[in-house]
């Protein structure tokens, strides 16, 4: 389906604090009862509308588990926002969330949009972790916060969509180099025509990178994609 | 394989190169682009993708590594995982595929001479239908498991399709001799359709005089056993099951010839196919992918490369009986370097395809030309162009600006080996290691060994993803991270931007079939 851009996110955080199931929420409008251990990395995809203009939303479901987290790592970098999310009844994965910011400013490009998401609202009886300790981490580090829960879908649209205007401004603002998909922003089909040209370097940047072909064989006869 | 095929041949080949007539693209051939494909592009089926989940699996800048999430899609537990290169080409030209095969008697295979003519329906699914006689009840089929994967070049057309069909191939190869190795206990029949051979096998050698006599009893007399003339040769079992799967990747290979008049079957590949049957695994390999079985910390090699290093006397043999083939551009010789002019007349070390040494010969016109294996390890070229010597494919593939075909010098004849399951009792760690060269370009044997024995005891031996979890990190172990300065892996060694894919099939498994 054509869409104006397209963003990608990532969604990190301890394990068993719901990402998948937040995913699952925005995407199928489904809950899973049973924790299915992310083992590695899972994708989802929705169309949103903002401004007028619609936006697909990739996202990447990572593992919380620590065994996986040299993987999950690798995986910031290229994403335009950020879903960061704790458990508001288990006060361990509150705790660690200073690791998790310190490790996606470190990998991730220094523009991505960083949504702090308190889980399980609606566990409010089991709860931990005070909505205001939330918003407090959140200001004091520069992120957006919500409470969600992805069992009522409470707030599990808005979080998803209020990233994605804070980074379609960052787009108006002039903040991302939407030429760059190292930023996790591409666009549309219908507008890429605008901006061939920089596509075209940045296949070859690509191609670079791949290393030295062949030694002695240069490539300046190539007809090549230029 | 990162840049296998070379579509520059760039300036060495300038001077020579420049006056013939060019066509655009050497690559493309017979105008394929305009044809429908053949089968769209995709991941393995097994993985059960959807188009926004492959479109994902593309992000060149995180290079996810995708996995098997359902453990029940293959046989044996068996694990899987794969990543995209970081940019050569759109896609991931490597491609998997991994069936149970249900291997059935075709009518007429066994009691007579099969029909060979009759067996080529290749663009039906050659599984038999429509051909089912009476025979049918007795005959009970064997089933067996194909693993298979393939390292496309130049386009993912031919990996594609080979990753669809080259298993319906394999099965009508074995139709024909299903019944023969079922019926372990008695030799392969020498002649099909001979009254079966009940003498022991040794009795059957005649003496000298005898087989000089022509043999004893009286030849043409009524009731009297056939005569034979000769020694024969005792051809076991497993010996027709690696002839079935070298039928197989030919038969292949000649479909994708045939249809690439209909279809756009772009590039070519490389192909590795495990075949478990009747406790045997059959690997075979053509291309430069490898198997490696990891038992109780030792390594097996379970398949060999095929290069312009590895295969250079093949090629050079080939070149030297047709000449025309290097199209005047080309020689067949070896030399350290290429040959300048000022050294015509001076005696220079080189090689033919008789030798693996070296020896001086004098310098003549000839020698300047471009040689017909150059470049070392990875860099190695055919004709400048490409970089693996089997595979599947390549019909089309020219030597860039010129009409000089590199498919002659391919073969798409695979190395089979064997290896007998019930001869070890295999432990949960004891597994098979298949993969592509993204992984075998930065990883030795001996590491990718070191990695596994480390990984699996660690892993809850119930643990139904624990062969995918190896198969992931043997993968995040080759691909690396993206530091400033590229791709790394440990101790700062560079990672491999290559499509990488990999299997890890647990033996264990084979032996509970047995
Ligand atoms: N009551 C309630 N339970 C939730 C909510 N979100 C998730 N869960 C439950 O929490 C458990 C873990 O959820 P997952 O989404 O699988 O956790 P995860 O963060 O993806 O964990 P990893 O994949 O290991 O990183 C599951 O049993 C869910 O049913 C929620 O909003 N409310
Ligand atoms: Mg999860």
């Amino acid at each position: 389906m054509a869409y104006a851009y397209l963003f990608k996110y990532i969604i990190i955080g301890d394990t068993g604090v719901g990402k998948s199931c937040l995913l699952l929420q925005f995407t199928d409008k489904r809950f899973q009862p049973v924790h299915d251990l992310t083992i590695g990395v899972e994708f989802g995809a929705r169309m949103i509308t903002i401004d007028g203009k619609q936006i697909k939303l990739q996202i990447w479901d990572t593992a919380g588990q620590e065994s996986f987290r040299s993987i999950t790592r690798s995986y910031y970098r290229g994403a335009a926002g950020a879903l960061l999310v704790y458990d508001i009844t288990r006060r361990d994965t509150f705790n660690h969330l200073t690791t998790w910011l310190e490790d996606a400013r470190q990998h991730s490009n220094s523009n991505m949009v960083i949504m702090l998401i308190g889980n399980k609202s609606d566990l409010e009886s089991r709860r931990e972790v005070k909505k205001e300790e939330g918003e407090a981490f959140a200001r004091e580090h520069g992120l957006i916060f919500m409470e969600t829960s992805a069992k009522t879908a409470s707030n599990v649209e808005e979080a998803f969509i209020n990233t994605a205007k804070e980074i379609y401004e960052k787009i108006q603002e002039g903040v991302f180099d939407i030429n760059n998909e190292a930023n996790g922003i591409k666009i549309g089909p219908q507008h890429a025509a605008t901006n061939a040209t920089h596509a075209g370097s940045l296949f070859l940047r690509l191609a670079a990178q791949t290393g030295p072909l062949a030694h002695s064989l240069t490539l300046s006869s190539c007809p090549a994609e230029t | 394989m990162l840049t296998r095929v070379k579509s520059a041949v760039a300036n060495f080949m300038g001077g020579i190169m420049a006056g013939s007539s060019g066509s655009e693209h050497s690559g493309g051939g017979c105008g394929g682009s305009d044809l429908p494909l053949r089968f769209p592009y995709g991941r393995p089926e097994f993985l059960g993708l959807s188009q926004d989940e492959v479109e994902c699996s593309a992000d060149h800048i995180a290079r996810p590594i995708l996995i098997l999430k359902e453990t029940r899609r293959l046989p044996w537990a068996t694990g899987y995982a794969e990543v995209i290169n970081a940019g050569k080409s759109t896609h991931n030209e490597d491609q998997a595929s991994c069936e149970v095969l249900t291997v059935k008697k075709k009518a007429g295979a066994i009691t007579s001479t099969p029909n060979r003519n009759s067996a080529k329906r290749r663009s039906s699914l050659p599984n038999g239908e429509g051909l089912q006689l009476k025979e049918n009840s007795e005959s009970e089929g064997i089933s067996c498991h194909y693993w298979s994967l393939f390292d496309g070049h130049a386009g993912s057309g031919a990996a594609v399709v080979a990753s669809r069909l080259l298993q319906h191939h394999v099965t009508e190869q074995l139709q024909d001799i299903v019944e023969i190795l079922k019926n372990s206990a008695v030799l392969p029949p020498t002649c099909l359709g001979e009254e079966p051979d009940h003498t022991p096998a040794n009795s059957r050698t005649l003496t000298r005089a005898a087989s000089l006599r022509g043999g004893v009893g009286a030849p043409g007399s009524p009731g009297t056993p056939p005569t034979r003339f000769f020694t024969e040769k005792k051809i076991p079992h497993e010996c027709l099951v690696i002839g079935a799967l070298e039928s197989a990747f030919k038969e292949m290979d000649l479909q994708i010839e045939r249809e690439r008049s209909l279809y756009n079957i772009s590039g070519g590949c490389t192909a590795l196919i495990v075949v478990c049957l009747l406790g045997k695994l059959y690997v075979a390999n053509a291309g430069d992918s490898r198997a490696i079985i990891v038992r109780n910390g030792e390594i097996i090699p379970m398949s060999s490369e095929f290069t312009p290093e590895t295969e250079r006397q093949r090629l050079q043999y080939l070149a030297f009986m047709q000449p025309h083939l290097l199209g005047n551009e080309f020689t067949h010789l070896e030399f350290p370097r290429r040959v300048q002019r000022k050294e015509l007349g001076k005696k220079m070390l080189y090689r033919d395809f008789n030798m693996t040494g070296w020896a001086y010969k004098t310098i003549e016109d000839d020698d300047l030309k471009f040689p017909l294996i150059y470049g070392e390890g990875k860099k190695a070229r055919v004709m400048a162009t490409i970089g693996v010597t089997r595979g599947l494919g390549d019909h089309d593939l020219k030597v860039h600006d010129s009409n000089i075909y590199i498919k002659p010098f391919l073969s798409s004849a695979p190395e089979v080996r064997v290896y007998d399951l019930s001869k070890y009792e295999h432990g949960a760690d004891d597994v098979l290691i298949l993969a592509t060269d993204g992984l075998w370009d930065v990883l030795s044997n001996e590491e990718v060994a070191e990695a596994i024995t480390q990984f699996l005891p660690n892993c809850d031996p119930d643990d139904p993803h624990r062969y995918t979890l190896a198969a992931q990190d043997l993968v995040m172990r080759a691909r690396g991270v993206l530091k400033d300065r590229g791709w790394r892996i440990s101790n700062d060694r560079l990672g491999s931007g290559d499509d990488i894919s990999v299997y890890v099939i647990p033996l264990i498994h084979g032996n509970k079939l047995s």
